[in-house]
């Protein structure tokens, strides 16, 4: 009885500690050499990544990467786990993180990532990508997509209602309602499609004053007395009450508006571009025009929507990572063709621009330069830091915007919003 | 004399792994997170607040926006379900029911499926032009659709909607067990006495599943109180934050925003807190006083 006790603990016991003790602390490339990155969507960034890879390869025969395709919102809080256990185990080597997103990761995590700028030029990108980048004299991420929008028109719609392109070209918000409650009027087709729940319109608008929801120092909450901020919650709530707008809840009926043709148009960073053209029925009837800004001086009519770099993490294998990703997205031209030519991406790396793959006009959208013409909007993107609190301010904003919708002040929603996000931003 | 000792020795030993796996696994983490809950800031530079977070939580309008959804759901949502669970197994209960596996497993079933499925198909039945909608269109019940998705008030019932439908069968299976167990010449003596069905229902059937009664209340309390995926899946916490629960706003904390685990930590507490003061309640309105 006793032996048998014995050999149960000692087993046990041996269990436990081996489980303890599995894999050490070495991570992945220590132990392979192989180098891991995570990235979300299949057709786009793991594609874009794919591509730079084979790139890399004709350079470095030995070189091996594996991505691993996961949501972004898994990435986000694995990354918040991982990085906050103070383990970099299971981390990976590259992570692509979405603009909005970086600054907190960058501050929150301040050694958790390897600063690149001896690795390539940040001044050779967008100038508007840098702000969202770099943290603290360092520069530690690698642009990647633009998320330069647009305003995808259905012309067969605008001819019924006796429009042209050019009329909504170059417009503010405001004299698109307008014209949106006479087109509906006439085609009895609504403008665009919003989801309150989820308005990522806020942000667009909000950009095209150069603004954002916190001050250039990326902390100070800048809602209440800010002109941008209250126009784009009007013009929002506007587009709705003027009954211009079709109410979509997820990603899905949001597609499905555009797709099944009941929008006129879609205001939209310029990834929605294989969206709108997965519908072959509509070629020919979609053309571009430069997004629609606020009511309020100095602002222009481009903005950005999105769009993403990549980080290299603080681990073994961070040189490695840092030359890969210097090599291809941060100075290979000719992969930013591919880039066009394959997935549909526009990167924001400005000497590759010129290319040709950049020039080629689109069928779909009657034979229009599109590329050339987001490229045209990007330069004019007014650069904005989006600071730590993007989404943490976008909720408490939706919450007052909700209470101005059923019959707040707007100026008394907005100061409650500055409050709010005073009180849960200052730590 | 020996052998007792030992058999009492194997009894610790067997204890022993669990309760080391309880503390490991159960305590420690709550000990931690007690501790984190002291601590604010972002990400990994947390430091020493004491009970700033706690002040600082009854002064966050959206946690006590979350709070208050909470309970509004418990105080409605669990009466409901409870009743209706009885109500149910009362029915499958009847000796002369015919198809009682059917209708038993109909009614248990979706307890069996994924949180994550049904509320993405509630929210598709239930959106502006979903079959819901349809539905109630075409008896003319309403004249225009309700906008589930996008109303404060309806958005609240949905979740009210979705949750009853998930979790009624459940609850009614622990019914339906209890009632197997009452003697059936109970009834029989009650309807001797001349008692209509109503009466042995008032009086014989609900001080019968008193116990059940009690523990199904604490445990679907407990549950609304953790609240997350279907808040999460069918509105986001949305309209504004009309929907929002206390564990999705612990999510947002942790996740959605700039991480601050330990003010994060420290709205997980309140969950912890009133857990406790309801299952006291219950126990106190419930439970047998000797």
């Amino acid at each position: 009885m006793k032996k048998w006790l014995t050999v149960i603990t000692v087993g046990l016991l041996t269990l436990i500690l081996s489980a303890c003790s599995l894999g050490a602390d070495k991570n992945t490339y220590e132990e392979t050499g192989v180098l891991t990155a995570w990235a979300w969507d299949p057709l786009f960034n793991v594609a874009a990544l794919e591509l730079a890879k084979d790139y890399y390869i004709e350079e470095d025969e030995s070189f091996e990467l594996e991505i691993i395709e996961n949501g972004q919102k898994d990435i986000v809080q694995r990354l918040n786990t991982g990085l906050s256990s103070g383990t970099m185990k299971g981390m990976p080597n590259i992570v692509l993180i979405e603009d909005y997103r970086a600054q907190s990761f960058l501050q929150a995590y301040p050694d958790a990532f390897y600063d690149l700028s001896d690795y390539f030029n940040i001044d050779d990108f967008a100038d508007y990508k840098k702000a969202p980048t770099s943290f603290d004299g360092g520069q530690f991420g690698v642009p990647f997509d633009t998320g330069v929008t647009g305003l995808y028109l259905r012309t067969d719609y605008l001819e019924e209602a006796g429009y042209t392109p050019e009329d909504l070209t170059n417009i503010t918000w405001d004299e698109f309602i307008e014209i949106g409650k006479d087109i509906k009027e006439k085609t009895g087709k609504l403008m665009i499609s919003i989801n309150p729940n989820d308005p990522d319109h806020l942000r667009h608008m909000i950009q095209t004053a150069g603004v954002w929801f916190t001050e250039e120092d990326g902390r100070t909450v800048n809602i209440s007395e800010n002109e941008a901020v209250r126009e784009a919650v009007r013009t929002y709530t506007a587009l709705q009450e003027e009954g211009i707008a079709h109410i979509n809840t997820d990603w899905s009926s949001r597609v499905a508006a555009f797709q099944s043709g009941e929008v006129v148009s879609v205001a939209v960073g310029n990834w929605m571009t294989p969206s709108i053209k997965a519908e072959e029925s509509q070629a020919g009837k979609w053309t571009i025009v430069p997004i629609p800004r606020l009511s309020v001086d100095g602002a222009v009519n481009a903005s950005n929507l999105g769009g993403s770099s990549f980080y290299v993490l603080n681990i073994p294998g961070k040189e490695k990572a840092a030359e890969f990703l210097a090599s291809t997205f941060g100075s290979n031209v000719d992969l930013y063709q591919d880039f066009v030519t394959e997935i549909g991406a526009i990167g924001t790396y400005l000497p590759a621009l010129d290319g040709e793959a950049f020039k080629k006009s689109d069928d779909f959208f009657g034979g229009q330069k599109i590329i050339a013409d987001f490229i045209t909007w990007m330069e004019d993107i007014p650069s904005v830091n989006y600071g730590m609190h993007t989404y943490a301010s976008m909720d408490i904003l939706i919450g007052e915007m909700q209470k101005y919708k059923s019959g707040k002040e707007l100026d008394d929603a907005l100061i409650d919003a500055q409050k709010q996000a005073e009180g849960r931003l200052s730590n | 004399m020996k052998l007792a000792s030992n058999k009492s020795l194997i009894g610790w030993f067997f204890i022993l792994i669990a309760v080391i796996f309880i503390t490991l696994f159960y305590f420690y983490p709550m000990l931690q997170a007690l501790i984190l809950s002291f601590r604010s800031g972002m990400g990994v530079n947390l430091e020493f607040v004491g009970l700033d977070n706690y002040i600082r939580l009854f002064n966050d309008p959206v946690a006590l926006t979350a709070i208050r959804n909470t309970f509004i759901y418990l105080i409605i949502q669990v009466p409901i379900m409870i009743l209706l669970a009885m109500f149910f197994s009362v029915l499958l209960n009847n000796p002369n029911l015919k198809f009682k596996g059917f209708f038993r497993t109909a009614i248990f079933l979706p307890a069996v499926i994924s949180l994550v499925a049904y509320s993405v198909i509630f929210k598709y039945l239930f959106s502006t032009d979903g079959i819901v909608n349809k539905f109630l269109l075409n008896l003319s019940v309403i004249s225009e659709p309700i906008e589930w998705l996008m109303d404060p008030f309806w958005a609240k019932v949905l979740i009210i909607i979705a949750i009853t439908w998930r979790w009624t069968g459940y609850n009614m299976i622990f019914y339906l067990a209890a009632l197997q167990n009452v003697d059936k010449s109970v009834y029989e003596a009650a309807r001797i006495d001349g008692a209509n069905s109503f009466q042995q229902f008032f009086y014989i059937t609900i001080p019968m599943l008193k116990p059940i009664i009690l523990f199904t209340a604490i445990t679907s309390t407990i549950g609304t109180l953790q609240l997350f995926d279907e808040p999460m899946n069918i509105t986001r916490g949305g309209p504004g934050n009309e929907t929002l629960t206390i564990s999705q706003y612990i999510y947002n904390l942790s996740f959605e925003y700039t991480p601050d685990f330990g003010y994060a930590a420290a709205v997980s507490f309140v969950i912890v807190i009133l857990t406790v003061i309801f299952s006291m309640i219950q126990f106190r309105l419930g439970g047998d006083r000797k």
